[in-house]
């Protein structure tokens, strides 16, 4: 019996033993690229967004019919990598999936991921980095690598009501433009009988937004982006709390209306003609025209507000497309091909144009310029101009954090505590000491 | 008439064997996990674990968010527990009547219990919302869900509205019960109605009462989520972050996959020693027929 059992066993070790010789002497390069694959790809955008992702896909199938693709929405960005790190355990992860760009360090130091520019090399593709827009590649470039994929990009807009302007006798082609500026407008539309002219839903993500423009950093070691992991947050500064003085000031003042967290709040405020201006994403342009447009208003656009003189441009927001490891090479292949694919322009143009969300590429931008597809939608280049208008920094390439979502849940309770009386500072101060609590563990586990 | 008895041993396990698969796969086994990944640090994405002992136990008892939240679930499941009996037996008192069109009446009082906690909130969204809330733009008062003090309240009554059908069902049954001689005698004994309720339809009513107690405490602590993550979020500034949440949060959100598990345990042990304490004291005074 037990003789038996070993020589089943030195079968098998000769039978096995060549076959995984090979595959670890070959998979550098050689893949057999027309076998059949089939990937998973999960993705977080919901509604019309998950048919357009699927067209995209289709595309993509139909120029590479051996693979075969599923894709599926798992839910929000939070459900998607709660889903992910489940299905990473129980060994069946996605070949693809779609995070926010908050995620980026947590991912990077996950030990579940394979960096893309890594799988690039490893198949001798060259991903042509130059022509996608620098703020864009710089968030998701990380120690000189692109870790995951840029895809839904977008920056947060002030939008206002350019007929409620007009009545208040501001310029309608002119937005305000700085803390004061805003101010001064709010000011003015409330005299004209607008009572609580200005909203944006509590999300952290203007503060952090707000800080960039002062070119100040969320983080230290260089906004998470030295190679080390951050040990501090630093939004407790002089930039956080300028942001938060003139925001909280305007809303004890009477000019804000508080409308809590969400998307839908403040949207719904702006459409119904009960606020004048709003911040917002800029993947909203399509739906806040419309919304304007069945009143009988006119909308414009501008970059969000600085303090005046104040330097520093937007960061880029949104989500990218992640691969995870431990997938056999054919898989690693055409997962590499999938995302390459919705990067390129024809992808990118169909999910500009259904989203408003921007395209990552340079080449993507001059196709719709050309075909006029802005002197249409003159609001969608005000995204593009306010990002291209952001200098170059480690500030503007947004801040890295493994506890970033964390964070943000901080930032917002304590705006909110702002709203109910406690000072600027302590509110921003406690919240940065929690927040630092925090890091410190994550830091020690995380390892 | 005889009865049929099973002579096999081992059929009554074989039967047995579907509930106790689901049983141990949805319910022992995760609560055996629970309790010991609530002695570990674990990695948010590998899941590797590293000891911990209770660590993760002091953390959470000594940091003041959690704390608050504690008081905070307290207070809900309180207030959410009397006003949720008290109004229900009220409405089922009313029920219990001989009106025409009653059984219309009954169907609709019950209706809130068959929505789910999430479109419960919605409802109540649509009405305090602070941007287009109907219930904001009739009061003139718009920080309904937006200040600190009326959001809990809005999350209470939400909270015991949505509840409010499945207490009404067990009380009116428990009135239908109530035998009417015991009433007649006590009337003739000259006992006004406040008397006749409160020593002979409270007395006959107080096991149903006994097992609502429990069952709303459970209700309190564990399924308040959906409306919370509805209508406020947690917010404002923490000040409707109930432990379920707040755990929620810890574990879906931050990925605190130790805390969340201590989180969990503790949620657990409350509700087990609430309603232990409830069987202790209250539960001795109940009177069954």
């Amino acid at each position: 019996m037990k003789k038996l059992k070993m020589i089943v066993i030195a079968i098998l070790i000769t039978m096995i033993l060549p076959i995984a010789v090979f595959a670890a002497g070959s998979a550098d390069v050689e893949v057999d690229e027309s076998a059949t694959v089939s990937i998973e790809f999960w993705h977080a955008m919901s509604g019309a967004r998950v048919d357009l992702i699927q067209g995209i896909v289709d595309k993509f199938m139909a120029e590479n019919p051996n693979i075969k693709v599923d894709v599926q929405y798992t839910g929000s960005y939070n459900d998607t990598l709660n889903k992910v790190k489940s299905a990473y355990k129980a060994g069946n992860a996605p070949d693809v999936f779609h995070s926010y760009e908050i995620g980026t360090l947590g991912l990077i130091n996950s030990g579940i991921i394979s960096p893309l520019d890594q799988i690039a090399k490893k198949f001798n593709r060259e991903i042509p980095w130059d022509d996608f827009f620098t703020p864009v590649q710089s968030y998701y470039k990380y120690q000189g690598d692109h870790y995951s994929m840029p895809f839904n990009s977008s920056t947060p807009l002030i939008f206002y009501n350019k007929t409620f302007f007009e009545k208040a006798g501001l310029d309608p082609d002119n937005p305000p433009k700085t803390y004061e500026d805003i101010r001064a407008a709010a000011v003015k539309l409330q005299a004209a009988g607008y009572k609580t002219p200005v909203t944006w839903n509590l999300h952290s993500w203007y503060f952090e937004q707000m800080i960039c423009l002062q070119d100040a950093p969320f983080v230290n070691d260089k906004n998470g982006r030295s190679g080390k992991l951050p040990t501090e947050v630093v939004f407790n500064g002089e930039a956080g709390q300028n942001v938060l003085n003139w925001w909280v000031g305007m809303e004890k003042d009477g000019l804000f209306l508080d409308v809590g967290p969400g998307w839908s709040n403040h949207r719904a405020a702006f459409g119904s003609g009960e606020v004048a201006i709003v911040m917002s994403s800029s993947s909203d342009v399509n739906r806040l025209t419309e919304a304007l447009a069945d009143k009988g208003w006119e909308m414009g656009t501008g970059y969000i507000p600085r303090p005046a003189g104040a330097k520093g441009g937007v960061a880029i927001g949104g989500g990218s497309l992640w691969m995870t490891n431990n997938h056999t090479p054919e898989e690693e292949l055409a997962a590499l091909k999938l995302i390459t694919y919705i990067s390129e322009d024809e992808s990118q143009i169909a999910w500009h144009k259904g989203t408003g969300y921007f395209p990552v590429r340079k080449t993507a931008m001059d196709q719709l310029k050309s075909e006029g597809w802005f002197d249409e939608n003159p609001n969608y280049l005000t995204a593009f101009n306010q990002l291209l208008d952001s200098p170059e920094t480690l500030n503007t390439s947004g801040g890295l954090l493994g506890i970033f979502p964390e964070a943000r849940e901080l930032i917002q309770s304590a705006i909110q505590e702002m709203y109910a009386g406690k000072p600027v500072k302590q509110a921003l101060d406690e919240a940065a000491a929690k927040a630092n609590a925090s890091i410190a563990e994550w830091n020690e586990v995380i390892q | 008439m005889k009865q049929s008895t099973f002579n096999n041993k081992y059929l009554p396990y074989v039967l047995l064997v579907p509930t106790f698969f689901i049983l141990v796969v949805f319910l022992f086994y995760p609560a055996v996990e629970t309790f010991r990944l609530s002695l570990f640090k674990i990695h948010p994405w590998t899941g590797a674990e590293k000891f911990a002992g209770l660590y993760n136990f002091i953390k959470i008892f000594t940091n003041g968010d959690y704390l608050r939240s504690f008081v905070l679930s307290a207070y809900f499941a309180i207030v959410v527990i009397i006003a949720g009996l008290f109004f229900s037996l009220l409405i089922a008192i009313l029920l219990n009547q001989k009106i025409k069109g009653m059984r219309f009446y009954r169907t609709f009082l019950i209706w809130p219990y068959a929505l789910s906690p999430a479109i419960a909130g919605a409802l109540f969204n649509f009405l305090f919302n602070p941007a287009n809330g109907v219930l904001c733009y009739f009061t003139g008062f718009r920080t309904w869900l937006t200040d600190e003090k009326t959001a809990i309240i809005v999350v209470i009554i939400a909270a015991v509205w949505k509840n409010l059908g499945y207490n009404i069902i067990f009380y009116l049954t428990a009135l239908r019960n109530v035998p009417v001689s015991a009433l007649e005698s006590a009337s003739i004994d000259g006992a006004g109605p406040v008397k006749r309720f409160i020593y002979i339809t409270f007395a006959y009513l107080s096991p149903t009462t006994f097992f609502l107690f429990v069952m709303n405490t459970i209700y309190a602590y564990f399924a308040s989520f959906g409306l919370i993550d509805v209508l406020t979020q947690g917010g404002p500034a923490g000040s409707t972050k109930v432990l379920i949440y707040y755990l929620y949060k810890d574990f879906f959100v931050h990925s605190k996959i130790g805390y969340a598990a201590a989180e969990s345990l503790v949620l657990f042990s409350l509700v087990v020693g609430v309603t232990v304490l409830q069987f202790r004291t209250a539960g001795k005074k109940v009177h069954y027929q």
